[in-house]
């Protein structure tokens, strides 16, 4: 079922209760789950698929996903955490995935920001 | 083989080893070419989108939750789930006198199977027009060749003047034959060797036209040899609708190329009503709130900030624009037509009843009006044809009068007789412009009564003899006039001798 304008205004207004100086809480969330859980509002699947969809959005702007071809020491993990921490005003948190189809560097994702350094992505950029 | 390699090696160390940042966002939708993205937090207004398999998009909405983008391309290979990011470019085209001669899509790409375009420089698409002290008031003609536009609702360049009309009634017909006027004399300008002449460079914008007009309108330039100086950009109406909305402003950019860089440019929007259609299904897609007609609110300022793009520079070169608008039924109050009359610098209005009854160009000399051109007019146009709309408005209305009556003064039967010659004088074959001396021998001679004894229906007749005959025998004469640009005691002598000598000749057949 589709989210009306309604719905989707009552789930920003929930999310903004979930935030806590500006990161999202997981007391709130729980405290935001059990009302939602109380009240049945209409719409209730929509409603809690438009919050999800706000909170793992905000949440993955606290989160660098760090994408590897090769090992990845986590001095640079935590180089790499801190220096987005920096860059963002916001802790940043970093975790590696193994990609080995970049063939060489990393790829950090960190929200809809993109950071390529990989072979794949410069090979990428020869074919434009 | 060793350029190839050296070509990879340059390629290699243009290689940055840097880290690039690029920000990101997914589909969620994709529906007649329009794709709505999540994510893209920062995309900017009107920013080159990349989408898979190396589509551009266009970011024209931007939501608080997604961003919509127009797709320029091939829209059958995306899906929701792809990724897409930004770019942080505008939208640009390739510009420059490599790209005249060519045809090309609404991003500056060549559809001509002539191979890829060698231009050094890039225009953004969208541009701010120039501003108040830029620019230059409008004095110098752009002559047309079509006798009854040059003599009646002169154009100046830098000026914007609509053509508008039904389908059928000869809007395409103007705006080619008025191209090929300006290659015929970029020919004999540049030929004569005058450092102060000025050519103007054409570009012919098609938006959603049928593939086969396109094509004709490219035969006709080829075969009049004018397409060496015209660019055709074309987005027909098998084109997605985001490149029929972009390719009056991608034509737009390619002429202000040639306007910064102190050259003369014409461009023709052929048309705006078929734009506005392609803009507002776009916009009805974008769930963009619409108004009259179903036309979203700012399609007002999709016209006049392309219009607004066509000016005369200060010290730099001018941009003319001739827009086209197809009416209905003649409702020349309809929103997208009266939406671009009150842009442009004037109408030429073609009517089809005219039209019908063979009067070709159907140019309604009424409904008709040039706002700034008469100042672009030159003395010798002036000099003889200064009267002809006084004269034909005259015409026009004493011959409703008369149809019910056959009793008719001297005066109003002199009226009559003038006005229907003039009319006939003004008829003109398609793709055959008439150069601006041979105009101002043809009115001269109507004025000073030379064509009084020939019956009406001989008119063109006369008039394309007397063209001949002052072609072929007095192009001395023809070559002062358009130097001098005026009717001396001289000229007229010249003029009088010729009408003379021709008068006698035509009688004798």
């Amino acid at each position: 079922m589709a989210a009306d304008k309604t719905t989707k205004l009552l789930a920003k207004q929930l999310f903004k209760l979930s935030l806590v100086n500006g990161t999202v809480s997981p007391e709130q969330v729980t405290g935001v789950l059990g009302w939602v859980e109380k009240h049945q509002p209409r719409r209730t699947l929509a409603l809690l698929k438009v919050y999800q969809h706000l909170v793992v959005t905000e949440l993955a702007k606290s989160h660098a996903r760090v994408e590897h071809a090769g090992p990845v020491a986590s001095a640079t993990l935590d180089a790499i955490a801190a220096a987005l921490t920096k860059k963002y005003q916001r802790a940043v948190t970093a975790t590696a995935v193994p990609n080995p189809k970049l063939l060489a560097g990393l790829r950090i994702r960190v929200g809809s920001d993109v950071y390529e350094s990989s072979i794949a992505g410069q090979l990428a950029s020869l074919s434009v | 083989m060793s350029n190839v390699i050296a070509q990879i090696e340059q390629q290699i160390a243009q290689l940055s080893s840097k880290a690039t940042k690029k920000n990101t966002g997914v589909i969620t939708a994709v529906a007649d070419g329009v794709a709505k993205v999540e994510g893209l937090s920062d995309v900017m207004y009107n920013e080159m989108v990349s989408f898979p398999g190396g589509v551009i998009g266009i970011a024209l909405n931007l939501g608080e939750d997604e961003v919509g983008c127009v797709i320029l391309g091939d829209v059958s290979n995306l899906k929701a789930g792809d990724e897409v990011s930004t770019t942080g470019k505008l939208l640009s085209i390739p510009v420059g006198k490599a790209v005249l001669g060519r045809v090309v899509d609404a991003l500056g790409r060549p559809i001509d199977g002539k191979g890829p375009i060698d231009a050094k420089e890039s225009y953004p698409v969208e541009r701010i027009a120039p501003g108040i002290i830029a620019r230059k008031s409008v004095n110098q003609p752009l002559f047309t060749g079509i006798m009854a536009i040059d003599s009646m609702i002169p154009i100046g360049r830098g000026q914007r003047e609509l053509i508008i009309g039904d389908r059928g009634t000869g809007k395409t017909t103007i705006c080619v034959d008025t191209i090929i006027n300006q290659a015929r004399i970029n020919k004999v300008g540049l030929a004569s060797g005058d450092k102060n002449f000025r050519p103007v460079y054409s570009i012919y914008v098609a938006v959603g036209q049928k593939q086969s007009n396109v094509v004709r309108t490219i035969s006709a330039l080829e075969a009049a040899d004018a397409l060496q100086y015209t660019i055709i950009v074309a987005a027909t109406a098998g084109d997605n609708p985001a490149n029929q909305y972009i390719a009056p402003f991608s034509g737009a950019a390619l002429g202000e190329w040639f306007m910064e860089n102190g050259m003369d440019a014409l461009i023709v929007y052929d048309d705006l009503s078929k734009h506005a259609v392609a803009y507002r299904q776009i916009s009805l897609i974008l769930k963009r709130p619409s108004g009259r007609e179903a036309y979203p609110g700012d399609v007002f300022y999709l016209h006049s900030r392309l219009l607004e793009r066509a000016a005369r520079l200060d010290g730099k070169g001018s941009l003319t624009a001739l827009p086209v608008i197809e009416t209905q039924a003649g409702d020349v109050s309809a929103y997208i037509p009266t939406n671009v009359i009150s842009i442009t610098d004037g109408q030429i209005f073609l009517e089809t009843d005219l039209f019908n009854q063979g009067i070709r160009p159907a140019v309604s000399v009424g409904l008709s009006v040039s706002r700034v051109g008469s100042s672009a007019q030159i003395k010798v146009t002036k000099q003889v044809g200064g009267k002809l709309k006084g004269e034909l408005a005259q015409f026009r209305e004493l011959a409703a009068f008369a149809q019910f009556g056959s009793d008719l003064d001297a005066k109003t039967k002199a009226t009559l007789d003038r006005g229907s010659r003039i009319v006939e004088l003004f008829k003109q074959l398609q793709l055959n412009p008439i150069a601006i001396e041979v105009q101002a021998s043809l009115l001269w001679a109507l004025q000073k009564n030379y064509f009084d004894s020939i019956e009406v229906k001989h008119i063109v007749a006369a008039a394309n003899s007397f063209k001949d005959f002052l072609t072929t025998r007095k192009a001395d004469l023809l070559t002062k006039i358009r130097n001098e640009a005026k009717l001396s005691d001289e000229i007229e002598a010249g003029l009088k001798a010729a009408g003379d000598e021709w008068k006698n000749t035509f009688s004798a057949k």
